[in-house]
C-alpha cells in the first residue's frame, strides 16, 4: 500500500481521500459498540430498551456514572486488578519471549515435539481441564489468593510463545551471528539484539496480555472467593446478577461501569500502538 | 515498553539465578494463601449482587449477636464454580441448588441429609405444603429447603381492556373468554398483517401451566416423557393463538429480545402469562396493569401453578452441621433481606408484599395468590420431563421438537410420534447412570424401582 | 550434550516446567476421565472405550460437529481476509491512522456482556440496524438468532467484528516489511497488486500462518457467544433454535456442568482435540512451502 506516496499530486489527494472515506465508514461500523455503550449509559433505565432505540437521550443521565462508582468500592477493585495485571504482563512477555527464542533459534533433540506439545495445549477445550486444575490449586491452598491468576504467567503462554516464535523467525540471523563471534552470550543476544527488533511483536503481546487479564472474568470468578479481593470485571458482574424473584438489572449503570473499566484498554492501546508502527522494522536491520 | 538492561551474563547464570528465582517466587507467593476462620463460621454462597450483599451485611451482624454464628458471604454465580468447589471438597456450607442439581449431588453423597434436623425443628411444620413436598427427594431424604415460591397469572393492560369495551377478567374466566379477549385486543390498524398490538403472549415455558389447567396428569418424579391427550389439547390451543395472529410468533418475541415487562409496558401485548409475584414486573411497569388468575379449561376445576422448586442446601463437608442448619433456617425464614418469607405458611404473604410494594394493591394480586392456595395444582416442573434424573436427557432431545412445533415445522402428531424414540434413548441414559458405582444405595434402589415401574 | 542443545532446553525450560507442573496433570487426568464414568464427585469408574462408542452413536454429537464445521469454514477465511484488509488500509503512510486503529480495535476490548446486548439489539428483526438497513433495499431481514438458517451466519458476522486482534498481528508483521524491497519492486515496474503478492505477502506469511492456526483453534472451540446469545431459559433450549448453534464445546459444557457427565464430556473434548490437531497439522503442512522465514526455518 505504499502506492499512496507515488504518482501525481491530484491522484495522490484522490487516493488519500478515498482511503479516509473507507476508513471513516468502517470506523463508524467498528465504533458502534462503544458508541452504544456511551449512549445507553446516559439513558434512564426504561429508555435503554425503548424500541425503536434513541441514540441521543432527552436528558443526559450523568448520575449513572456517579452511581456506578458509588455502588462498587472502585479504588479497592482497581487496585486488585492492577496487582494482578502488572505482574502477569511482565511475566508473560518475558517468559514467552525466552521460550519462543528457544524454539526459533536452537536445534535440539525433541524440539519439534515440544513445540507441537506447546501448541497442543491450546487445542483441548478448557472445560474439561478446569476442574482438575482447580483441584490442584485448591490442594496447594491457593484458592482465594491471586496466585492461580499470576503464577501460570511465569511459564509463558502457548499463544504468545507461538506468536513470538513466528516473529523471531522473520528476523535475519546475520547480526546474531556477528555477536556470537564477538563472544556475546545467547541470553545477551536475546536481550539486546532480538527483543529490540521484535518490538512490534512484544508490544502486541503486552497489549493483548493487558486486555486479556484486565477483562478476565472467568479466572477471578473461579479462584477468588472473598468479595474484598474482587477485580473490576467481577465487580461489574455484581451489578448484573439478578436476585431472588428476578430483580431489576440497571443496565444503564452497568454500561457506565463497563465503559469506565474499558477506558484504560483504549487509552493504553492508543498509546502503545506507536510501538508497532514506529518500532524498528523487523528484518530491515543489517 | 521499558525494560531494564540485564547485566552481561553467561547463560549459566540464567540457570543459577533466574530458574531458582521462578521457583522461589512460587513459594514466596504461596505464603499469602489460606484464610482462617473460627469453628462457628458458616460460608454462604449468596447471589453476586451488590444490593443483596449490602442488605445481608447488617442482617448477618444481628444474627451473629443473637447466635454467635458468623455467616461469611461468598457471593458468586455460575454452575462451573460451584461444581469445581464441590469436586475439590471446598464447597460453601450453604448454597442454592435447583432440584435437578440437588438430586445429582445428593445421590453422590455431597449434600447433608437434613431429615434429622427437620424432625426436631419446629420450622418444618411451619413450611408451606408445596415447599415441604419439593424438599423430599426420591430416596426419602431432605437435601434442600425452598427459599421461594410463586404462582402464575395473566398480567393485563386494564386501559386496553376498557378501550376495547371488555370487562376485566373474572376469577372464573375460561379459555374461551381469554381467547375472545385476545381476539378483541389484537390491533392491526395499518392492515399489514403484523399487528401493532397482539392480544396475548404466553412464553413457551408457561405451556405447562396450560397443560396443568387442562388436567394433564403430573407424574411426580416420573422419568419419561409423556404427552397425554390433555397436553395435546393445550399444545393445540397454544398453536391456534399463533396461527390466528392474536399471539406473536415465539421466535420473533425471542429475537426481539424484549423482557416480559417491556412487552406489556410498550403495548406490544395486552395480556401476558408471567410469574406472580415478579419483582421485575412490579418495579418496571408504569402503565395501568393488573393480574388475573389463569383461565380455566371449560368446566374443569382449576389447578393453579404452585412452584417451590429450588432452595438452600448444606454441603456434606460442613464442619458444624447444627450451626449450618441454624443459618439455613435463618436464611429461608428470618433473614431481613428475604422478608416477607415466601415459604412460611403462617406469614400473611399478600399483606406483607403489598406493604413492601404498595402498587400491588388493588391489582388482583391477592385474588390470584389466594386462589392458587385454594386450588393448588402442584409444580408443573414435576411434569415428567422435569423430573430431576431425566430432565437433561429428555429436554436435550425434546426441545428441538418443541422448537419445530412452535415454528410450524412439525405437527403435534409428529411430536407425539417422536416420544417413544426419545424415551428409548432416555432409558439408555438412565440405565447407564444406574451402573455408576458412585450412586448411593438408597438412590440406586429408588431409580431402579422407578425404571422398573415405567416398564411398558 | 552439545552446548546448543543445552542452551535450547534452557530457553524453553520455563514452558517445560509450567507444562509439567500445571498443564500436563489436568490434561492427562481428563484423558483418563474419558475412559471412565465420572462426575468428579466420586471416584471414577473405568468403562474402557464405552464413552467413545457412545459418541459415535450420538446424533447430537454429529449435529454439534456439523454446526462447528459450518462456523469454522465460514468464519476463519472471512476473518483472515478482513483482518489483513484492515491492516493493509492502516499501514498506509498517512496521518491520523492511530485514531482509526483504535476504532477498529474497540470491539475486541469491549466487555462480552455489553457486546452481546448490543448484538441482540443489532440483530433485532424489527428495530435492529441490520434489518433496518436491509429494509432500505426493500428486503425483509430474517429473525437471525431465532432462525435456524441464519443463527450461525449471525454469529459469524459477530465474530468478524472482533478481528481487531488478528488485525494488529498483521499490522505488526507489515511493519516488518522493509520499504526498500517494495521500492525495489516498484522500480522493476511491479504494480501495487504484484508488489503485494510478490513482496509483502511472503514476508508476512509467518504472521498469517499464526492467524490461520489460531483462527482455526478459536473457531473449532467457539463457545462464549453461542453460550451468551442463544442460551435459553429452559433446560435443553441452549444451542439456539432446533440446536442450530449447539457447537461442540457448548455440548461439552452442557454434558460436564449441567449433566455432571464428566467422563463423556472428556471423551468429547478429546475427540475435538484430535480434530483440531489434524486440522492444524494439515494447515501447517499445506502452508509449509508457502511460509517464508527470513531467518531460515531454523
Amino acid at each position: 500500500m505504499n502506492g499512496l506516496s507515488h504518482g501525481s499530486a491530484p491522484a495522490r489527494v484522490l487516493r488519500i481521500g478515498t482511503l479516509y472515506l473507507v476508513l471513516l465508514g468502517l470506523g463508524a461500523l467498528f465504533a458502534t459498540p462503544v458508541a452504544w455503550m456511551l449512549s445507553s449509559s446516559l439513558h434512564t433505565l426504561p429508555d435503554v430498551f425503548a424500541q425503536p432505540y434513541r441514540w441521543l437521550p432527552a436528558v443526559l443521565q450523568w448520575e449513572n456514572y456517579v452511581r456506578a462508582v458509588t455502588i462498587l468500592p472502585v479504588p479497592l477493585f482497581l487496585w486488585n486488578t492492577i496487582v494482578i495485571t502488572v505482574p502477569v504482563m511482565a511475566a508473560t512477555a518475558l517468559s514467552s519471549a525466552l521460550v519462543a527464542y528457544g524454539f526459533a533459534r536452537f536445534r535440539f533433540p525433541g524440539r519439534d515435539l515440544l513445540f507441537s506439545l506447546c501448541l497442543a495445549t491450546m487445542m483441548l477445550p478448557g472445560q474439561v481441564t478446569m476442574i482438575p486444575l482447580y483441584i490442584l490449586f485448591a490442594r496447594l491452598g491457593w484458592v482465594d489468593t491471586y496466585l492461580p491468576l499470576i503464577v501460570p504467567a511465569l511459564f509463558g503462554s502457548p499463544f504468545y510463545i507461538f506468536l513470538l516464535r513466528q516473529f523471531f523467525l522473520t528476523i535475519p540471523k546475520d547480526s546474531e551471528e556477528a555477536a556470537l563471534i564477538d563472544g556475546a552470550s545467547r541470553l545477551r543476544i536475546w536481550w539486546s539484539i532480538i527483543l529490540p527488533q521484535a518490538r512490534p511483536a512484544l508490544a502486541t503481546v503486552l497489549i493483548f496480555t493487558f486486555i486479556g487479564t484486565w477483562n478476565d472474568f472467568f479466572g477471578p470468578l473461579l479462584y477468588l472467593n472473598s468479595p474484598e479481593k474482587a477485580t473490576l470485571t467481577l465487580g461489574l458482574n455484581l451489578m448484573k446478577t439478578q436476585v431472588l424473584g428476578s430483580g431489576v438489572v440497571e443496565w444503564n449503570v452497568l454500561m457506565a461501569g463497563s465503559l469506565l473499566v474499558l477506558l484504560p484498554n483504549v487509552v493504553l492501546f492508543f498509546l502503545a500502538q506507536q510501538h508497532f508502527i514506529k518500532g524498528i522494522s523487523m528484518g530491515a536491520s543489517k | 515498553m521499558t525494560l531494564m538492561k540485564l547485566p552481561e551474563a553467561p547463560l549459566t547464570s540464567f540457570v543459577r539465578y533466574l530458574l531458582p528465582g521462578f521457583l522461589a517466587s512460587l513459594f514466596l507467593l504461596t505464603g499469602c494463601g489460606g484464610s482462617g476462620g473460627n469453628d462457628r463460621t458458616i460460608v454462604y454462597n449468596c447471589a453476586a449482587n451488590t444490593a443483596e450483599i449490602a442488605a445481608l451485611k447488617p442482617a448477618q451482624e444481628k444474627f451473629f449477636a443473637r447466635t454467635g454464628i458468623h455467616v461469611k458471604l461468598n457471593p458468586f454465580s455460575g454452575e462451573e464454580k460451584l461444581y469445581a468447589m464441590i469436586a475439590a471438597g471446598q464447597a460453601p456450607d450453604v448454597f442454592y441448588t435447583n432440584n435437578a442439581v440437588r438430586d445429582r449431588l445428593a445421590a453422590e453423597g455431597r449434600l447433608l441429609d437434613l431429615r434429622p434436623f427437620a424432625e426436631q425443628d419446629p420450622v418444618w411444620a411451619k413450611l408451606r405444603p408445596e415447599v415441604k413436598a419439593a424438599a423430599v427427594s426420591a430416596d426419602g431424604g431432605i437435601y434442600s429447603l425452598g427459599n421461594w415460591t410463586h404462582t402464575c397469572g395473566v398480567y393485563y393492560d386494564r386501559a386496553a381492556f376498557a378501550a376495547a369495551g371488555l370487562k376485566p377478567p373474572a376469577a372464573d374466566w375460561t379459555w374461551a373468554d381469554f381467547r375472545a379477549a385476545a381476539q378483541a385486543l389484537t390491533r392491526d390498524d395499518n392492515g399489514d398483517g403484523k399487528p401493532e398490538r397482539y392480544g396475548a403472549f404466553i412464553p413457551a415455558h408457561f405451556i405447562e401451566a396450560l397443560e396443568q389447567m387442562n388436567h394433564a396428569p403430573i407424574a411426580h418424579d416420573g422419568l419419561f416423557l409423556a404427552i397425554p391427550p390433555e397436553a395435546r389439547e393445550a399444545y393445540a390451543a397454544y398453536l391456534e393463538l399463533i396461527r390466528a395472529g392474536v399471539m406473536p410468533d415465539i421466535r420473533r418475541v425471542q429475537a426481539l429480545g424484549m423482557q416480559a415487562a417491556q412487552m406489556l409496558q410498550s403495548g406490544r401485548v395486552a395480556m401476558l402469562f408471567e410469574a406472580v409475584p415478579h419483582t421485575g414486573l412490579i418495579e418496571t411497569l408504569t402503565n395501568d396493569w393488573a393480574v388475573a388468575p389463569l383461565p380455566r379449561f371449560g368446566a374443569k376445576e382449576p389447578r393453579y401453578f404452585r412452584s417451590a422448586s429450588g432452595g438452600l442446601s448444606l454441603s456434606a463437608t460442613v464442619e458444624n452441621p447444627a450451626d449450618a442448619w441454624r443459618a439455613l433456617v435463618w436464611l429461608i425464614s428470618e433473614a431481613e433481606p428475604y422478608q416477607p418469607s415466601p415459604v412460611l405458611a403462617a406469614v400473611p404473604f399478600v399483606t406483607a408484599w403489598e406493604e413492601k410494594y404498595p402498587r400491588l394493591r388493588g391489582r388482583g394480586f391477592r385474588e390470584v395468590w389466594e386462589l392458587s392456595e385454594q386450588h393448588p395444582g402442584g409444580d408443573p416442573r414435576y411434569f415428567v420431563r422435569f423430573a430431576s434424573w431425566s430432565m437433561g436427557p429428555v429436554m436435550t432431545r425434546f426441545q428441538p421438537w418443541l422448537d419445530r412445533l412452535w415454528s410450524g415445522d412439525a405437527t403435534i402428531d409428529q411430536v407425539v410420534a417422536a416420544v417413544p424414540g426419545i424415551n428409548a434413548e432416555v432409558r439408555r441414559d438412565l440405565e447407564r447412570q444406574l451402573q455408576s458405582s458412585a450412586l448411593r444405595p438408597a438412590w440406586k434402589a429408588a431409580l431402579e424401582k422407578a425404571l422398573a415401574e415405567a416398564q411398558p | 550434550m552439545k552446548a546448543e542443545h543445552k542452551q535450547g532446553w534452557l530457553f524453553v525450560s520455563p514452558w517445560v516446567i509450567g507444562f509439567v507442573l500445571l498443564t500436563a496433570g489436568p490434561m492427562v487426568y481428563s484423558l483418563y476421565l474419558s475412559f471412565t464414568a465420572s462426575s468428579l464427585l466420586s471416584p471414577p469408574q473405568w468403562v474402557g472405550l464405552e464413552n467413545y462408542r457412545r459418541m459415535f452413536g450420538d446424533p447430537i454429537f454429529y449435529r454439534s460437529l456439523g454446526n462447528t464445521a459450518y462456523y469454522a469454514v465460514l468464519g476463519v477465511p472471512l476473518g483472515m481476509v478482513l483482518s489483513l484488509g484492515l491492516a493493509l488500509l492502516l499501514d498506509a503512510p498517512v496521518r491520523g491512522l492511530g485514531f482509526f486503529r483504535t476504532l477498529f480495535f474497540l470491539p475486541s476490548v469491549t466487555n462480552t456482556v455489553a457486546l452481546s446486548i448490543l448484538w441482540l439489539w443489532l440483530l433485532n428483526p424489527e428495530f435492529g440496524l441490520i434489518n433496518l438497513a436491509l429494509a432500505r433495499f426493500g428486503l425483509e431481514g430474517p429473525l437471525w438468532l431465532q432462525d435456524e438458517t441464519w443463527a450461525k451466519p449471525a454469529l459469524v458476522l459477530m465474530s468478524l467484528w472482533t478481528v481487531g486482534g488478528q488485525m494488529i498481528i498483521c499490522l505488526a508483521a507489515l511493519q516488518g516489511v522493509p520499504p526498500e524491497l517494495k521500492e525495489a519492486a516498484a522500480i522493476d515496474g511491479a504494480g501495487p497488486v504484484r508488489r503485494f503478492f510478490a513482496v509483502t505477502l511472503p514476508l508476512i506469511s509467518p504472521a498469517l500462518l499464526f492467524n490461520l492456526i489460531m483462527g482455526l483453534v478459536g473457531a473449532l472451540q467457539v463457545f462464549t457467544q453461542a453460550f451468551v446469545m442463544t442460551g435459553g431459559v429452559q433446560p435443553g433450549s441452549e444451542g439456539g433454535p432446533n440446536q442450530s448453534t449447539l457447537f461442540i464445546v457448548l455440548y461439552i459444557y452442557k454434558k460436564a456442568f449441567q449433566e455432571y457427565d464428566m467422563g463423556y464430556a472428556s471423551a468429547l473434548a478429546w475427540a475435538l482435540f484430535l480434530i483440531i490437531t489434524v486440522c492444524t497439522w494439515i494447515a501447517w503442512r499445506v502452508s509449509k512451502s508457502r511460509v517464508h522465514y527470513e531467518g531460515g526455518s531454523a
